[in-house]
């Protein structure tokens, strides 16, 4: 495993020499987060409810997206498909080591640098702007915010690898990922709360993977999901990585005899 | 056994095509009209271990796409290719662990970081023990002389040390069969050398395989007995380097230089003029004829200093190929 971990150093030691790069990448976030948090201030008076959510629920939900996308969505492998065109890859192919795992191991890398200053800057945030927090007590949801986080990551990834083997077929990866970027944007929740959108609607995002990826985790954490609905999401999450694992393998075996190593 | 074998191996490529301009652009959106290449047809070879062999041939030959096939990389279209006992596109651990391929124009060092650290990954990579690794990267950075960079950020080497430090890199875990693509590709003269004498050194102390391919004939010259020519994904030649002469290279060159003028006209009876001047000439003359012709050289013109030689293995090379090409 020592071989996987050294990859993530790699990762981490190198987001360190692009240092003005990596915090501009932060800065960007910081002012994503202001924006949305003064939007829903302005909405939201102190003593009133929208959709359902007091004050306190709808800053607490823009407050841990933010953190939650941190460790989520932070992935170095939206650099596969480019890696693949170039004919960098071959470096990969010709170790004796996992494929998955290597690429795991560079988004370990890049969330672990961005889970830091994240919490770094949240902490100074939090206490400039004191808000109305809701702290999460109860073990149980708890837990399950944890088991949720690590199913979205992991099916985050897949995804992810998944989109980068477009590389196999084609020189135009980006495409597809913007498109991907801006769904998974709106429809994981990171803007707003999914279920202030029309029924209907709601149902049918529901069976994508995309709320399963900050939604719903957002919402155990702050205790509005029944155990049936956290037992059901559990298992229509777990599904989808599954399902997307097994049309990755099978999609990456055939982009492997099509690999031409180019670039040379 | 011998340690690479080869038999009927082809690899063909798609090629999308595309007409030129913005027209060509837009009518390929919607109907794009693919070619196949074929990068190599129907090549077979085998290779004895412990062989340092040259592999040669102009650019688009099917050199590069051999070695991608032979380090498990490509898939090849049909043929079978065995190394060490293994099938490369199964790229088991096991064989992936005593194989490196280096390419001249790619690197595998990390950018940003001194290439140490890609040492050490490697070294936890391919699970050698601290003791190997620190013996092998002793020897190495002797051999290469490149001490003083190892713990410069890999951006800031020149090529020739960042050369230095892949091949260390792809060598770290003793590799025993070695790919070798344009290793002296962009280097200067001396960096040129001492690379080839690190390259035999290598394969005489670990008796390692090594399949070399390289745009200079210096390369293959000095260090492979034994060469594969190969153009338009075929094999012209395969076999030791100085039967090429023999296979290929019909005459001899024969120089004279004369005491007095000699009239460019009368020695055209002799062989082709290669080049002349009024004291010099230099004749391409028929190899069974060559000693026939020196006598009636001499025979005839105040010849003061008389040379026959073999052509050069360069000269014969490209005129392989340009056979090759009609």
């Amino acid at each position: 495993m020592k071989k996987y971990w050294i990859i993530a150093r790699g990762i981490m030691e190198e987001t360190m020499t692009y240092r003005l790069s990596f915090i501009m990448w932060r800065f960007r976030g910081v002012l994503q987060f202001l924006v949305l948090y003064y939007l829903w201030l302005a909405l939201l008076p102190g003593n009133q409810t929208l959709f359902g959510y007091s004050q306190s629920r709808i800053l607490t939900y823009v407050f841990a997206s933010t953190l939650m996308s941190a460790i989520i969505f932070s992935t170095r492998v939206a650099e596969l498909g480019e890696t693949i065109n170039k004919g960098d890859l071959s470096n990969d192919l010709l170790r004796p080591a996992n494929y998955l795992l290597m690429w795991a191991a560079r988004d370990v890398g890049d969330k672990l640098m961005n889970i830091m200053f994240s919490i770094g800057e949240f902490t100074i945030l939090f206490i400039i702007l004191r808000p109305p927090f809701f702290f999460q007590s109860n073990p149980f949801f708890l837990a399950a915010t944890v088991i949720t986080i690590a199913i979205a990551t992991i099916l985050f990834f897949f995804i992810n690898m998944l989109l980068g083997c477009i590389g196999f077929w084609s020189n135009e990866t980006w495409a597809p990922r913007f498109i991907f970027t801006i769904l998974l944007q709106f429809f994981s929740g990171g803007l707003f709360p999914l279920d202030i959108l029309p029924k209907p609607l709601f149902a049918f995002f529901s069976a994508t993977p995309f709320p399963y990826l900050l939604y719903i985790p957002l919402k155990i954490y702050l205790g509005q999901l029944s155990f049936f609905e956290i037992g059901k999401s559990f298992f229509i999450a777990s599904a989808w990585m599954i399902g997307v694992y097994l049309l990755l393998k099978i999609v990456w075996n055939k982009g492997m005899k099509l690999y031409t190593a180019q670039g040379r | 056994m011998p340690a690479i074998t080869v038999s009927h191996l082809s690899k063909y490529y798609k090629i999308y095509q595309k007409e030129p301009g913005m027209l060509g652009s837009l009518k390929s959106l919607f109907n794009r009209k693919y070619q196949t290449s074929k990068a190599v047809d129907d090549i077979s070879f085998s290779i004895e271990e412990g062989e340092l062999i040259g592999f040669i041939g102009p650019n688009g030959a099917g050199k590069t796409t051999t070695l991608k096939c032979l380090s498990g990389l490509l898939y090849p279209t049909y043929g079978e290719v065995s190394v060490l006992g293994f099938t490369p596109h199964k790229r088991k651990h096991a064989y992936l662990k005593q194989i490196a391929l280096v390419m001249g124009q790619k690197n595998q060092l990390w950018w940003d970081l001194p290439a140490m650290d890609s040492f050490l990954l490697n070294k936890e990579i391919y699970q050698i023990q601290d003791k190997q690794f620190k013996k092998t990267l002793d020897e190495l950075s002797y051999l290469l002389a490149v001490k003083e960079f190892l713990h410069v950020q890999v951006r800031k080497l020149s090529l020739g040390q960042r050369m230095k430090c892949e091949l260390i890199a792809a060598l770290i875990h003793s590799p025993k069969v070695l790919f070798l693509d344009e290793p002296t590709i962009g280097l200067d003269v001396v960096m040129q050398q001492n690379l080839r004498e690190f390259i035999k050194e290598y394969n005489q102390k670990f008796n390692a395989t090594i399949l070399l391919t390289s745009h200079y004939m210096e390369d293959v010259k000095q260090l492979c007995e034994r060469v594969i020519i190969i153009d338009h994904g075929k094999i012209l030649f395969d076999g030791k380097l100085a039967d090429i002469v023999k296979e290929y290279a019909g005459h001899k060159l024969l120089t004279a230089s004369f005491e007095k003028k000699i009239d460019k006209e009368s020695l055209r009876a002799f062989g082709k003029i290669e080049e002349y001047e009024p004291l010099r000439v230099v004749l391409s003359i028929p190899r069974d004829k060559s000693s026939d012709i020196a006598a009636k050289l001499l025979d005839k013109f105040p010849v003061e200093d008389l040379n026959i030689e073999e052509p050069k293995i360069e000269d014969i090379i490209r005129d392989v190929f340009q056979k090759n090409k009609l």
